[in-house]
């Protein structure tokens, strides 16, 4: 009997193979991401697959063009009054997907529904980007005042990414349903169906205020495994993918379906220090472990070429960079004289943990160098779970020291680096168990308390002087954010990491 | 035989709750979730939510907690997607059934015919053929047989999709990839009780009576040979479950395996204990049929 049905098995598979067609209808594309967020409310999450659905379904205040620079985007024009008063002048004529206009009343919504003033339980994960907030107020139906409880230099960047939601519709259906069924935005494409796990569909709005997007479908599939992604844009199966590493870099490229494009992003690499305890409390041995690292080598080696030498965390495209705060020369020699003086001739041994599997070639190499000159590591990687853990919640147990990247969230401005990874107080975040450096906390809350831009830049040349010379990290470069896509579609990598498929066009 | 399920019953309730602890104790030892759930908040802000989440109670209470609403089929609610981790399970669990039914499917018919033909002709090209495909199929990892069958089939021939779970065409990858992983073994298995059986008197008997050689081998001896076979069948379903995590990953398919595995990464506790709960659930009672079946194959079972 079983052995009867086998032909008809086989001949089913056949036909299922016969009427497969894997090629994409032209009027869509396709892209692959590792994951989907939990949510397609964009104020609910903080991940940055989710990020980089809900920019191509809702639109913010404020846009940045492909160079980086501020748009207008919801708001036509904005200045700020005093050092807490912004004002913002709305777009006239804008729809949401079920066709309601939108009003300052919306945006004044989408703020105290990620603030709820007076309540002591925020729910939007991302009411921390935004706590300087304390009140928007309706001016008149084409004007609004945000006003902050002091002075906050980081607004504009943060409203780059602060996605306007329809009062109504969601007072309405509900916050779950909003984000699990019935999204609606402004934005270039309108939902039409998730199946978790395995794609987003969207479809374009034809009352777009920008214009109607060139593809008229956008499918996000979740892809988790590398291989597979690879394998799906060499058959067309999707069109673009992110974050493709190096060693694969050459086969992208010479594939007849395929070419990449990338783009130096805010990413930095650097290995941070925990400098309450030995050896890394003492200065000399910091910065012998700044000289025995080769960065040109392991940019070259092992990014591709991809990659940035920095002086310190603070990324060239920041607001605060200082051009003349020059990196750590590689000099082994030099690295060894100083931890001898340091007071370990013989060297010494540590462990330095990190939690990125995608960093691990760069962590092994960085632990052998460390190793050639006196500085024993013992590198371990962990998966992110248990590494949080490992370094934040054992507080007093020290660690000596963890290999982390840190993208500022995509805003462009050096405090969005130092004041998380440096802030030895409540709010900062790495630094708050690792950092010990006087005077470091006093100069970051300097940096943040004016909208004065020169004296921004003079507070912030002078904590890249301080910190290249104190060295509270190994500091190594920036990365570039890589993308394969396929040629029947022309669209350029971000200095941002978005996916601003708005400027997705179908090649002919 | 009414004592015999019994004994079998209590064995089972024993196994899920010894899944049920362990898993619970290594989730919690495994780090904090609210430190991925709010990376930049305050302290202050963590603490309330841990509140919320009931994490700062003693762990015993927790796990008492856990087990009391565990028994009415309330695991709680995602730390991340925010609804029941129950209904997230459920909603991926068909597409891991299906998978790993057509899998074992798949595997016996490989194993059955191929392991019973190697045996009759046994040292033949055949068989020899299929003892060294069993090396093969066994020393793969199905992470990389996936990959491999996806460079093969998708990417140089172009005959069936890459990944996803959208047509029949999708499901004959990961399913192969699948039986790759147990059909060499259960083959194994076919081969040598069916060598055993073959040199036993009996089946010389039927021979001598003049019955034809298929039917001698078919009718008599496959019947007493599959009574191993039945046992390990049972024991693979829990393993094939176990690679269904790894295949739909590498095939991106919205299954269990795969809600699991992104939960660990997250410490999203409610979804691992309600994922693992109601897998262990499924291995348990299937092993329990198949006990069932053993004592109806074989009688000397029910004397004991």
């Amino acid at each position: 009997m079983r052995l009867r049905s086998l032909p008809l098995l086989v001949l089913a598979l056949v036909l299922a193979v016969a009427s497969l067609t894997d090629a994409q209808p032209k009027d869509t594309l396709t892209i692959a991401l590792p994951s989907h967020a939990p949510t397609l409310d964009p104020h609910m999450h903080f991940e940055r697959v989710g990020v980089l659905v809900n920019i191509n379904m809702f639109d913010s205040l404020l846009h940045r063009s492909p160079k980086l620079e501020y748009e207008p985007g919801l708001a036509t024009s904005w200045k700020a009054l005093n050092d807490t008063t912004w004002e913002f002048k709305l777009r006239r004529g804008v729809k949401f997907h079920n066709g309601e206009p939108l009003t300052a009343e919306d945006v004044k919504y989408s703020f105290d529904r990620v603030t709820e003033p007076g309540k002591e339980k925020k729910k939007s994960p991302q009411y921390g980007n935004i706590r300087a907030i304390k009140e928007v107020r309706i001016v008149d139906p084409d004007t609004i005042h945000i006003v902050t409880d002091k002075p906050f230099p980081l607004l504009l960047e943060r409203l780059v990414y602060f996605c306007i939601v329809p009062k109504k519709h969601i007072e309405k259906v509900g916050d779950d349903a909003f984000g699990a069924s019935a999204p609606v935005g402004t934005g270039p494409w309108k939902f039409v169906e998730w199946k978790r796990d395995q794609y987003i569909r969207l479809e374009a709005f034809d009352g777009y205020w920008r214009g109607k997007p060139p593809f008229k479908y956008l499918v996000v599939r979740a892809i988790p495994e590398v291989a597979t992604q690879i394998a799906e844009i060499k058959t067309g199966g999707v069109d673009l993918i992110r974050s493709v590493s190096a060693d694969i870099l050459p086969e992208l490229k010479a594939h007849p379906q395929t070419y990449v494009s990338s783009a130096p992003i805010l990413r930095v690499h650097q290995v941070e220090f925990d400098m309450r305890v030995p050896p890394f409390d003492k200065k000399l041995v910091r910065q012998a472990a700044n000289y025995a690292i080769d960065k040109q080598t392991l940019i070259q080696k092992i990014m591709g070429g991809l990659g940035t030498q920095v002086a310190t965390v603070v990324q060239p495209p920041a607001f605060g960079f200082d051009p003349e705060v020059k990196p750590y020369p590689y000099d082994p020699k030099k690295a060894k004289e100083l931890l001898a003086q340091a007071g370990y001739p013989n060297g010494v041994d540590v462990t330095l943990h990190s939690a990125e599997i995608a960093v691990r070639p760069q962590f092994e190499a960085i632990a052998q160098m460390l190793t050639e000159v006196g500085i024993r590591v013992n590198a371990r990687v962990w998966d992110p779970g248990p590494a949080w853990n490992k370094f934040f919640q054992a507080d007093g147990k020290a660690t000596n020291g963890a290999y982390f990247t840190w993208g500022n969230y995509s805003v462009f401005d050096a405090d969005a680096v130092l004041h998380p990874v440096y802030h030895s107080e409540v709010g900062g975040w790495i630094g708050k168990h690792y950092t010990r450096v006087e005077g470091l906390d006093k100069l970051i809350d300097e940096g943040r308390s004016t909208l004065n831009r020169d004296a921004r830049k003079r507070t912030y040349a002078q904590i890249q002087r301080m910190i290249r010379e104190e060295a509270p990290s190994i500091f190594l470069f920036t990365q570039y954010d890589t993308l394969a896509i396929s040629k029947r579609v022309e669209y350029a990598a971000r200095g941002d990491e978005w996916l601003w498929l708005f400027d997705a066009r179908p090649k002919r | 035989m009414t004592a015999f399920v019994v004994r079998r019953l209590i064995r089972l309730l024993v196994v899920v709750i010894g899944v049920t602890l362990v898993t619970f104790a290594i989730l919690h030892a495994s780090g904090d979730p609210v430190a991925l759930i709010m990376p930049e908040a305050p302290e202050a802000d963590r603490a309330a939510l841990r509140q919320a989440l009931g994490l700062h109670d003693p762990l015993a209470v927790q796990f008492a907690r856990f087990v009391g609403r565990a028994l009415t089929g309330d695991f709680g609610a995602s730390f991340f997607h925010r609804v029941p981790a129950f209904g997230l399970v459920m909603e991926r669990m068909p597409t891991t059934l299906l998978l790993t039914a057509l899998s074992m499917t798949l595997a016996l018919a490989i194993a059955l015919p191929v392991g019973v033909y190697s045996a009759v002709r046994r040292g033949r090209a055949v068989d020899q053929l299929a003892t060294g495909t069993v090396f093969l199929g066994q020393s793969m990892p199905v992470f990389w047989t996936g990959i491999m069958l996806i460079l093969l089939f998708s990417v140089q021939w172009r005959m069936l999709p890459v990944s996803g779970w959208s047509s029949w065409a999708s499901v004959v990858l990961p399913t192969a990839t699948l039986s790759t992983f147990t059909a060499p073994l259960l083959l194994r298995i076919v081969r040598s009780s069916m060598l055993d059986v073959i040199g036993l008197d009996y089946v010389r008997t039927a021979r001598a009576k003049g019955v034809s050689e298929w039917v001698v081998i078919g009718r008599h001896a496959l019947k007493n040979a599959a009574l191993p076979l039945v046992t390990v069948t049972g024991l693979q379903f829990g393993l094939l479950l176990g690679g269904a995590v790894i295949t739909e990953t590498v095939f991106a398919i919205p299954g269990v395996g795969r809600l699991i595995v992104g939960a660990i990464r997250q410490l999203d506790f409610p979804v691992v204990q309600a994922g693992v709960f109601l897998l262990a659930m499924i291995v348990v009672t299937v092993n329990f049929a198949i006990d069932l079946l053993y004592v109806y194959l074989n009688p000397q079972i029910r004397v004991r």
